[in-house]
């Protein structure tokens, strides 16, 4: 174009340019810090002064919380609640929005509104909460599970991936005898495998995520997620993750006691980043036409 | 005179398409055609009733006295006595004006951030290095409160923490506790929250970019419009549509600043500012007990989101032809 050649315009690319990689170093550097103190000794790294590598090697923190049943329970148990939360929801989800992408549904508008309403306005959380009391969910794994089964968003997200399937393939296996489960499961499904990754990984991430339900859902110990660990070690910070030390029994059996609750609190904020890094890089496409898809309006 | 033809072809068959199938009329013999599609939806019917639908109706509790043998329907009525202590209680008013703050400086302050760099990423004409850039700022948005609030309390660390020891590299003074200093907290709190949505909140905003005609560009171009101006009159004219859509949506947040960040970045140093109606609830609520009180106050936050959110949608559809359904 004609001003291509503008020099105000090409120092303003350039500009331009190193903003944004400004912004992406701001979102990596802090990790690198994390990485470092969790690799480092803790009582060396009380000094100060570690930036983005390691100054006293070590994976002792790392060692140290892998002895520690709690946290191993806790990871354990985020893993349960992730990988069956998001099987079932996203399967739940998926039949409910295969239901109403039915045009001819008698009642769809007023169903569909019956759902959406939920997103516009909720009861608050202490009637949800003494809703979870009385059906007894609370205190038990399955609070994780059940209450997150369906979302709005994501109903209306698939649905409205569903609705561009044409309605043609659907009749010609209905012609050939194909039952509205039958269609659902060998027609539909398959054809979907983008959504459902996407609202599969939504889903994952939200569970893995969630801290809030261990918190104040669940009293019993053996039953908290890793994202609840690390969340009480930051609010109580050190006295937890000190209390912790003392009941493995790190202080007798290792002479030069050099993990500190604070470097206790670093390798396990790595721990749970990690498995969202390292699947990252394969699935952030999904995340963005996930968003892309919920964004068109019928 | 060919694409006139082929015209004339296309035609009906895309007015066949859009003919809208409307529901069928409620009816039995409907209904058992359909059988499937009922059965299918049941689980999420049953669902949205007990999880949403019971809690509204368990808002009765904010006219009740709530005892655990009897459960949420069946304390005595106590009529208004919550709301007159909630409003006749000094404090709240400063829970209240926390939560506007802390909402409207995330709701308006924060809102241009995302935008402005979705122009960025356009102006990057490299797909792979834009692309790369892309992926590095979704991220953050991925990870829990938990752990960016983690990350804080390392970086913000007195003495310790990388930002203390830039300063005292460059003279200051290193020992500040951040996360302790009313004063600092609504930086950290601003901070964090743009850092961690910028780039997803910045998805919607390219991906409406990208749906702009590239022909007006052309045309603006012949028309003499030099850069800045095309970015203003075409890419931010193209994009308006969206930028209302998800500020009328985020409007119904106005009374709820972000529990997880605001919980978890509350500490003993920055009560006075920080203390939000979530965070009030969940105290007065969950960690003390007091059910019928914490009820009234989330309800009529709920009740005050939900107005908000009809007004502006009635606004925008009016004045904008925007509307959220």
């Amino acid at each position: 174009m004609f001003d291509e050649h503008d020099k105000t315009w090409r120092f303003f690319k350039i500009f331009n340019l190193i903003i944004v990689a400004l912004l992406c170093l701001s979102i990596i550097l802090p990790f690198l810090n994390i990485l470092a103190l969790s690799l480092n000794e803790g009582t060396d790294a009380q000094r100060g002064g570690i930036s983005f590598f390691p100054r006293e090697f070590s994976f002792e923190n790392y060692i140290e919380v892998f002895k520690q049943s709690t946290i191993l329970n806790a990871f354990g148990i985020s893993l349960f609640r992730t990988v069956v939360g998001t099987i079932i929801s996203v399967f739940l989800t998926a039949m409910a929005a295969y239901a109403l992408k039915t045009k001819t549904l008698p009642g769809r508008k007023f169903i569909t509104f019956f759902i959406f309403f939920t997103m516009l306005f909720s009861g608050g959380i202490v009637p949800y909460y003494l809703v979870l009391t009385e059906l007894h969910l609370t205190n038990t794994i399955w609070v994780y599970i059940i209450p997150s089964l369906y979302s709005v968003w994501n109903i209306l997200i698939m649905r409205t991936f569903f609705l561009q399937i044409p309605d043609s393939i659907e009749e010609a296996a209905r012609i050939d005898g194909c039952s509205e489960f039958q269609i659902f499961l060998k027609i539909i499904l398959p054809m979907s495998k983008p959504v459902i990754a996407t609202i599969g990984l939504f889903n994952a991430v939200a569970h893995w995520n969630d801290w809030f339900s261990g918190s104040f859902y669940v009293r019993n110990p053996e039953l908290k997620p890793l994202a609840t660990i690390l969340q009480e070690m930051l609010t109580r910070q050190q006295a937890l993750a000190d209390a912790l030390m003392k009941n493995s029994g790190a202080y007798e059996l290792i002479e030069k006691i050099t993990v500190t609750g604070d470097s206790l609190k670093m390798a396990t904020i790595i721990l749970v980043v990690a498995p969202i890094i390292m699947i990252y890089p394969f699935i952030q496409k999904y995340f963005v036409k996930g968003v892309n898809i919920g964004s068109v309006k019928e | 005179m060919v694409m006139t033809a082929d015209k004339k072809i296309e035609t009906p068959s895309s007015l066949k398409k859009k003919k809208k199938v409307k529901p069928m009329k409620i009816n039995f013999e409907n209904i058992w055609q359909h059988r499937a599609q009922y059965f299918m939806l049941l689980p999420c019917i049953i669902f949205f009733i007990i999880f949403s639908y019971l809690p509204m109706a368990g808002m009765v509790l904010a006219f009740k006295e709530f005892r655990f043998d009897t459960g949420i329907f069946g304390g005595a009525w106590v009529g208004l006595q919550y709301f007159e202590r909630f409003f006749q209680d000094p404090q709240s008013w400063t829970f209240v004006k926390n939560t506007l703050i802390i909402s409207s400086m995330k709701l308006i302050l924060a809102l241009p951030f995302p935008i402005i760099l979705a122009l960025m990423f356009n102006e990057i004409k490299n797909n792979k290095i834009r692309s790369f850039f892309q992926s590095i700022t979704y991220l953050p948005h991925f990870l829990s409160w938990v752990v960016v609030v983690g990350i804080l309390q390392s970086i913000l660390a007195p003495n310790t923490g990388l930002l203390n020891q830039m300063i005292s590299f460059l003279g200051g003074d290193g020992s500040r506790f951040f996360l302790m200093e009313e004063a600092s907290f609504h930086s950290v709190m601003f901070w964090s929250y743009v850092w961690k949505d910028i780039g997803w909140s910045s998805i919607i905003y390219f991906a409406a970019i990208m749906g702009i005609n590239p022909s007006l560009y052309e045309a603006a171009a012949i028309d003499g419009a030099n850069r800045w101006r095309q970015i203003w009159h075409i890419t931010l004219t193209g994009i308006r549509p969206t930028i209302l859509i998800l500020f009328i949506l985020s409007l119904g947040n106005i009374l709820s600043a972000g529990f997880d960040q605001i919980y978890l970045l509350k500490t003993p140093g920055n009560m006075e500012v920080s203390e939000i109606i979530d965070t009030y609830v969940i105290r007065t609520g969950l960690q003390s007990g007091q059910f019928g009180y914490a009820t009234a106050v989330g309800m009529m936050q709920g009740i005050v989101g939900l107005i908000v959110v009809l007004a502006v949608n009635r606004f925008a559809s009016k004045k904008f032809n925007t509307s959220l359904w």
